[in-house]
């Protein structure tokens, strides 16, 4: 008889770091099948030589340093996948591959590989691209949500990704499925409606000021402007938008793990992703909008750290020298005898 | 469902003479001695320290170091048994006094399942005892030696007033498991005192001073979430008493005594019928024909254990000891059942995790499952590079270590361990903690290179 000795716990989950990898791929390849049959080939094309390139490069630098390959773990076949989503039909086939390479190289690798870089490789990849080939990363049209069915099918779809914002779905099992963490995504996307809405009750009020209204009714009706759809929706609910929610802010390194600060960060996001959009347009301001959260988001982890079990949260601790301030002759209730 | 003695008795038992966390014992026995079932083998010196007693009839065949399932070799009596059921005389005592009660606790052997001898929870040197809490929150009670769950029940309470009167404490709980229906149903249907019991829920802030201000007694039965692992006193005195426990201190220092099911029955047995403690449940996983829980006397081997239990049912696995979680995997199975043991489980080679740790993807998982609120993958993170100062800051005493992080880290990342040798380092470092008594870890220098 022989016996295995370890230390606990004996029995651990099933959901290992490549099977969420493998899951996430999952989850994109609706909305690539959807781009195929919108796009046709071309789209095809950007897709395999996307996950092609970035495969390649990350087992070519694996074994170029001696580590261990790794291209099993999903990881590499995901960055290729979103940066191919990400690429306009009309780019040429070498795009894609530059970009990849060096979301794997320099993205990834440069950082440390895998759960140590800064910035998103998928995004530090499209910034490169966009920045270098301006106007091969133009798309020709940019989608705007003018009825339900373009939910489905959005014809005017001008990168792979804007095809179909319902095809993205995967995305919300996998939250479900807690495959993904759902605090980012939540306040991500709570933020994205709220912050248009919040916009028109501003102008709104201000236009009031500006034509000397004096009555304190008009300002309160105010409140209903808060529940009417604003035009920035239209604009800012598009596939993209819903690819950068679901799949690039929830990407786990480049996110804050604190309770509080996953919570901040997707406001944060969310802020900075609607300055973009409405000065610019949703399509570019995604990938600014998310670069720039994910610049701050070891600061909010660091800043948020919890305290220790039962200790007071700020309200309480505000409660408490306030009602020690009280003298007890004031003190409603009956003082505890222990 | 009162549950099955072991069928088979073992050839031969092995009685460690430390089955608590203190000195040993004092063997009163030598080699070639024959002894009875309930014999006092080895007698405690102090407070802290508990006796032991025989569980056979036999022949003392030595006194010797032998594996103990903690992990170290243990002074221990080995007994070559004989079949027979001569016992000791038991005489129960009749209207104890809290000094008896101590002196029956300490010379009954009684101890608590986390290691510390009942008598010093109760009556903790120099400390003040108010509130004795019984934790029923672990499922290995209710197949055990109850016949009915109205006995449960009843025997339960008898039990807590008898450990309250031992410690002179004025308030007791019984804490169960909210998901745990059965035991529920076993406390809901009895009449104490003249009373209805009702199993209060412990929600938000209502602890059990809510309850007991407003059922107006002095016993209260509660329900709460399961909570599990190693360190959990300190976690557990404050969910169920909202008494926050210092960093370094134990439940005594707010005046709370935890003890388990096992060590009140114990109690209940040697005050109403004279029995030491030389008998345990325990329950039994992944044997080839294995009842839910067995009766087994103190000292008997694993091997005996599953042996009468249908065998191994592969050639090869991990053997562990106390459960999935927190358990320790045996290296042999000649390591004897101990009072501390509450299970004993079977790995096929098949279920054996065998995963290889990755990086760090910062996933959260652990953040989200710690029910201690701790950041479990930057505690590893900051331990595996041996910065100690900031493992405390980040609060890292008080993980109960239950393992849930480890569990789920998608990167298999050996999280507890890690967090397990950074609060070993940090205890060996600060003199504001009291050392631990015993640790398997050996570390270099605490502070940096070795």
């Amino acid at each position: 008889m022989t016996f295995t000795i370890s230390a606990p716990p004996h029995r651990k989950s099933k959901i290992t770091f490549k099977t969420i990898m493998w899951s996430k791929v999952l989850a994109l390849v609706p909305v690539s099948l959807v781009s195929v049959y919108f796009f046709g080939l071309p789209a095809l094309s950007i897709i395999l030589a996307g996950i092609l390139a970035a495969v390649v490069t990350e087992a070519g630098i694996q074994k170029m340093f001696r580590h261990k390959i790794t291209i099993n773990d999903g990881n590499a076949v995901l960055i290729g996948l979103m940066l191919s989503l990400i690429m306009p039909p009309e780019a040429p086939i070498w795009l894609p591959v530059v970009g990849s390479f060096f979301a794997i190289s320099i993205g990834k690798h440069a950082f440390g590989g895998i759960g140590s870089y800064v910035f998103n490789p998928v995004l530090a990849a499209w910034i490169f691209i966009s920045s270098a080939w301006p106007q091969l990363m133009t798309p020709l049209s940019i989608p705007h949500v003018g009825q339900l069915s373009d939910f489905l099918l959005e014809n005017g779809a001008g990168l792979l990704v804007d095809v179909s914002p319902i095809a993205l779905i995967g995305g919300v099992y996998l939250i479900y499925k807690r495959y993904v963490e759902w605090k980012v995504p939540l306040a991500f996307f709570l933020t994205m409606v709220l912050f248009p809405q919040t916009l028109n009750v501003l102008f709104a009020a201000v236009e009031l000021v500006r034509a000397g209204v004096l009555n304190p009714l008009m300002y309160l009706s105010l409140m209903f402007k808060f529940l009417e759809i604003s035009n920035e929706l239209s604009y800012s609910m598009i596939g993209v938008v819903f690819f950068g929610i679901l799949f690039i802010a929830t990407d786990t390194p480049t996110s804050p793990v604190t309770k509080r600060g996953r919570l901040i960060y997707g406001i944060v996001c969310g802020i900075l992703v609607s300055i973009y959009g409405y000065f610019g347009n949703y399509m570019a301001g995604i990938f600014y909008g998310l670069f720039m959260a994910n610049c701050v988001s070891s600061f909010i982890e660091t800043t948020t750290l919890p305290a220790a079990f039962g200790s007071e949260g700020m309200i309480g601790k505000f409660y408490r020298r306030f009602m020690d301030k009280v003298p007890s002759s004031l003190k409603m209730g009956v003082l505890s005898n222990d | 469902m009162e549950s099955k003695r072991l069928s088979k008795l073992p050839e031969k038992v092995i009685i460690p003479l430390k089955q608590h966390k203190g000195m040993p014992c004092v063997p009163m026995v030598k080699k070639g001695d024959s002894v009875v079932i309930g014999q006092k083998i080895g007698d405690c010196k102090d407070n802290n320290d508990s006796s032991v007693h025989s569980s056979v009839c036999g022949e003392v065949l030595s006194i010797e170091m032998a594996p103990h399932p903690e992990g170290n070799k243990v002074l221990s009596v080995i007994i070559k048994t004989i079949e027979s059921d001569q016992t000791v005389e038991f005489t129960p005592t009749k209207d104890p006094s809290p000094h008896d009660l101590i002196e029956l606790i300490k010379n009954s052997g009684i101890v608590e399942h986390y290691g510390v001898p009942t008598q010093s929870v109760l009556k903790p040197d120099g400390k003040n005892i108010n509130t004795v809490l019984i934790n029923a929150t672990s499922s290995e009670w209710i197949g055990g030696k109850f016949s009915t769950p109205e006995e449960y029940g009843t025997q339960m309470l008898e039990a807590l007033k008898l450990l309250m009167k031992a410690a002179g404490a004025s308030k007791g709980a019984i804490v169960l498991r909210s998901d745990d229906a059965e035991s529920i149903a076993a406390f809901s249907g009895i009449r104490f005192e003249g009373k209805q019991l009702e199993v209060a829920p412990l929600i938000g802030s209502r602890k059990i001073g809510y309850y007991l201000k407003d059922q107006g007694s002095d016993i209260v039965v509660v329900s709460q979430k399961r909570i599990y692992g190693k360190r959990i006193l300190n976690f557990f005195t404050y969910n169920v008493t909202g008494k926050k426990v210092p960093v370094g201190c134990t439940p005594a220092d707010v005046g709370v005594a935890i003890c388990g099911v096992k060590s009140a029955k114990a109690l209940y047995d040697a005050v109403y019928q004279g029995k030491p403690y030389y008998e345990t449940v325990i329950s039994l996983e992944g044997l080839a024909h294995c009842p839910p829980q067995v009766l087994v006397r103190i000292g008997t081997p694993f091997k005996d254990v599953i042996e009468a239990c249908g065998g191994y049912p592969s050639e090869s696995g991990k053997l562990i000891a106390n459960g999935m979680r927190t358990g320790v995997a045996q290296y042999t199975d000649e390591v004897p059942v101990t009072k501390t043991t509450t299970r004993i489980s079977f790995q096929k080679p098949e279920d054996v995790s065998k995963d290889e740790a990755i990086a760090c993807i910062h996933c959260a998982a652990c953040v989200d499952v710690c029910p201690v609120e701790l950041v479990p993958s930057r505690l590893a993170v900051l331990a595996d590079q041996g910065r100690f100062d900031e493992c405390r800051k980040m609060h890292i005493e008080n993980c109960i270590e239950c393992g849930k992080c480890a569990v789920i880290c998608p990167s298999k990342i050996h999280i507890l361990q890690l967090i397990r040798y950074a609060k070993d380092a940090v205890e060996m470092a600060y003199e504001d903690i009291p050392a631990k008594e015993s640790s398997n870890l050996k570390l270099g220098c605490a502070c940096g290179g070795e």
